[in-house]
């Protein structure tokens, strides 16, 4: 007996001696951290910065960069894909990406570009009637220091694990390396799994072995529906793919926020996901969502009140994602704001104090920043008074509210004085278009469409315009974030009733005069799984365009990058960012005109900060005599924004810039896409001499 | 990083044949650069612009019914795209497919539209949404339809603006 049971403790202590010599070397390995030379998620780091300490590629020698391998993308599905939006991510010598139609995850050598591996799901119907389709933005890479992961979600939401050294699904994983998203949601997503509509195309990110996976959806301007599926956060251990907790974005009865869906509105409206990136401050343990719009863009009037977590952004625990704390940026969001970049992590002082803060830029040209711990504006941020508007059923929140520092780095409303002035003429022509719209600052309401006037309610800085996915970078040494804005992205939002036969909702976009019809966005129904949909559209008249013999209706600058300090709360500089656009260069009613740089018209350019620069390409095609038909990457002195350099591209950004260093050289990768070219990954490097 | 140079020193010429030689060598150098240059800028084969009459009426007009039908949901009823879908007037448009031609842009329409149904338009109906295309940018109207073959569309060169001669 005595002997046995001395047994079973020596049985015991071996087991605990077995559990403790393997639980070691984990715990030890399980501090597995990014190198600075590595792009290890897909904004640099969790902190969402877009940041590398790197100075070989510096203003001396920009301009010398070469192409140092390129991979096109066209054979990563079944059809070439011309929107190529990934940011890659290297670890060990390893370049990562999500590529092509398909939606493929590869491996490349990240010194030569050559290919490793590649790894497709072929979704069928699922993937042909994914929301959200074509190349994404990226993946994630988790490693205990042994293993190592890649992570992604497909077109048709799936959540796939596969082993970072051979691009196999790790079996271990979910079922067979794989986790249906469209299960285990706290809702069912209707009508099937097959083709109920919810999708993600942002990264996933892990923090501390947990993944955190949004939801997005169809464009949300003429829904069918006032009813539409949820966008639930959720989180699933890395190793197991066991679901660890979930967020209601949208609150369940008795959750708190459920209030402020009148009518019991939270019941049956939809979307309201986190399609953008998410950030994690793993020391605190807090994860910073942003969550985008309720369903409809345009019209609440089916979801009355201020329709929580709706265009807010939420701080939840990383281990049980229950809610610590959040800031509506927008209450009942009429606007199409979302919350559309990642949340930003940023330790600044401001007067004298530490705060740790996390910075928010939008498509409204707000940067907004908290105290990340609190949810304490880090400046005061008013609720004002804004214009109720006329809309029949609509609900308006009285007030917004709106940031006393920094000041708006972007145009975020159109008032007479926006509109272009190159000369008298093209001014009374602007004014003359203009006229047909409801003008107004941040944050006027949309109106019916009349076919006598207004049209609609002209914005900037609302469904486009300002900050979008890219979403803005920091520089941890001086305190600043750059970001790109469009700030002439001129949005008319007008409502007109919705037919039964398209909508059951009272009011969606449009024009009135034109037929209503749903309106589709890019990324639908486009990827390698997609079937043939007859759709149909008929003639109709009453759109007016937005701009004055092709020149845009707003003045310049049509796009910017802007430097703000967060210590101040200060923008420290702001420079027009892309070449100015053939049209204006070459417009006959211009000639002999000293017209400065512009920037462009275009919403999809993140940016890149390095030791010193600030890199970021242009999103239009111009052919000049500098350089022939093709756009320039571009680096900025982060200290002054003074252009420093410039590299050639074949065609515009459209993913965002990354960085890193193997064996001694700097690279510089960047995606690009668009009109006749189709995707591809370009690194640049120096020359070897 | 530094160019090389192209030096006769180092043939198997006398040092006297080099010097002679070495203008023609030069002038010849120069002499085809500027031929690859000419060539490079205007291929002789393609003479004609979207400047000369390269559609008709009626065909834009053809092409403007399919375009609402199958089109206009994205791209907009005044091509001006909108949501992320690519403007198919104004000057990011053209200025995109400025210095390419039209069977480009041609390719560009086979190979991903419409989105969603791709496939489902004919050659045909493609060359009409073409000719809408160039009708609503207010390229001039002409004679002879746009053809259906890629090749004949390459021939046809994209510019943005009205060239001065004309």
């Amino acid at each position: 007996m005595i002997t046995g049971r001395v047994g079973r403790l020596k049985g015991l202590l071996l087991i605990g001696c077995v559990i403790a010599c393997l639980g070691l070397p984990a715990m030890s390995v399980a501090q597995w951290k990014a190198k600075d030379t590595e792009w290890a998620s897909y904004a640099a780091d969790l902190a969402g910065t877009r940041y590398r300490p790197l100075e070989q590629i510096n203003a001396a020698n920009f301009n010398e960069l070469e192409i140092a391998w390129r991979i096109k993308t066209d054979n990563f599905g079944n059809r070439p894909e011309y929107k190529l939006e990934g940011t890659p991510l290297m670890v060990g010598g390893v370049l990562y990406a999500t590529a092509g139609s398909r939606r493929a995850a590869i491996a490349v050598d990240a010194a030569t570009g050559e290919l490793l591996w590649v790894h497709g799901e072929h979704e069928g119907t699922r993937g042909g009637a994914a929301p959200r389709q074509l190349s994404g933005r990226g993946l994630a890479y988790w490693s205990d220091g042994k293993d190592a992961r890649i992570l992604y979600v497909t077109p048709g939401y799936q959540l796939i694990c596969l082993d970072a050294k051979t691009g196999v699904r790790v079996a271990a994983f979910g079922n067979k390396g794989a986790i249906d998203l469209k299960q285990d949601d706290d809702q069912e997503i209707l009508p099937d799994l097959t083709t109920g509509e919810i999708g993600i195309q942002s990264a996933p990110v892990v923090a501390k072995n947990t993944i955190i996976i949004g939801a997005a959806f169809r464009e949300g301007m003429t829904p069918k529906s006032m009813r539409n599926n949820k966008g639930y956060v959720r989180g699933f251990d890395v190793r197991t793919g066991k679901r660890l907790w979930i967020f209601h974005t949208i609150p369940k009865k008795g959750e708190f926020g459920y209030d402020t869906w009148l009518n019991g509105s939270a019941e049956y409206t939809g979307n309201t996901g986190v399609w953008s990136q998410v950030t994690v401050d793993e020391e605190l343990g807090l994860v910073y969502l942003p969550v985008e719009s309720p369903t409809n863009d345009f019209y609440g009037g089916h979801r009355a009140g201020n329709n929580l977590f709706g265009e807010a952004l939420v701080c939840v625990d990383l281990r049980t994602g229950e809610r610590k704390w959040h800031f509506q940026l927008v209450h009942h969001p009429l606007w199409d704001m979302d919350i559309s970049s990642a949340p930003i992590l940023a330790d600044i002082t401001v007067d004298g104090k530490a705060v740790k803060a996390v910075a928010l830029p939008t498509k409204q040209g707000f940067l907004y920043v908290f105290d990340r711990v609190t949810g304490k504006p880090v400046w005061p941020i008013e609720e004002k008074q804004v214009e109720v508007g006329t809309v029949p059923g609509e609900w308006y929140s009285p007030t917004q509210p709106i940031p006393s520092k920094p000041p708006a780095y972007s145009r975020n409303g159109v008032l007479e004085s926006d509109l272009i002035d190159f000369t008298p003429e093209l001014r009374e022509r602007g004014k003359a278009i203009a006229s047909k719209y409801h003008l107004g600052p941040v944050f006027t309401p949309p109106t019916e469409s009349k076919v006598e006037g207004p049209l609609g309610t002209l914005t900037v800085g609302t469904a486009s315009g300002g900050t979008n996915w890219p979403g803005g970078s920091y520089d941890p040494e001086t305190h600043t974030v750059y970001t790109f804005a469009c700030t002439a992205c001129a949005e008319p939002i007008g409502l007109v009733r919705a037919p039964k036969t398209v909508s059951d909702m009272n009011y969606i976009a449009g024009t009135a005069g034109e037929e209503v019809t749903i309106l589709r966005g890019p990324g639908e129904n486009a990827g390698a799984d997609s079937p043939m949909p007859p759709k149909k559209r008929s003639a109709g008249g009453g759109y007016v365009a937005l701009n004055v013999d092709g020149l845009p209706l707003l003045k310049p600058p049509y796009g910017t990058i802007s430097a703000i300090n967060l210590d101040k709360g200060e923008i420290v500089w702001q420079v027009a960012h892309g070449e100015t656009p053939d049209v204006v260069r070459n417009h006959a009613a211009l000639k002999g005109m000293n017209i400065p740089r512009t920037g462009q018209e275009t919403y999809n350019i993140g940016t890149l900060v390095t030791k010193t620069l600030v890199i970021a390409g242009d999103g239009q095609i111009t052919t000049t005599s500098e350089h022939p038909r093709g756009a320039m990457l571009r680096a900025y002195d982060k200290k002054s924004g003074k252009e420093v350099g410039a590299v050639y591209m074949p065609a515009p950004q459209s993913g965002s810039p990354m960085t890193y260093m193997v064996n001694g050289k700097q690279y510089i990768v960047v995606a690009v896409s668009g009109g006749a070219y189709s995707g591809e990954y370009i690194a640049f490097s120096l020359p070897a001499e | 990083m530094r160019r090389g140079k192209f030096r006769i020193k180092d043939c198997w010429l006398p040092r006297w044949a080099a010097a002679m030689l070495r203008p023609y060598v030069v002038g010849c150098a120069i002499c085809l650069v500027v031929m690859v240059v000419a060539r490079a800028q205007e291929p002789a084969s393609t003479s004609r612009s979207v400047w000369d009459g390269v559609y008709t009426e009626e065909q834009a007009t053809r092409g403007e019914e399919i375009y609402r039908k199958e089109c206009a949901s994205c791209h907009g009823d005044t091509l001006a795209g909108g949501g992320g879908a690519a403007p198919l007037t104004g000057g990011a448009f053209l200025s995109n497919w400025n210095g390419l031609t039209v069977g480009d842009l041609f390719d560009r329409i086979r190979k991903t539209m419409p989105q969603g149904s791709l496939g489902k338009l004919t050659k045909q109906q493609d060359a009409d949404v073409l000719a809408y295309l160039l009708s609503f940018n207010k390229f001039p109207v002409g004679k002879t339809e746009l053809k259906k073959q890629v090749e004949f569309l390459k021939e046809i060169r994209f510019e943005a603006t009205k060239p001065a001669t004309k």
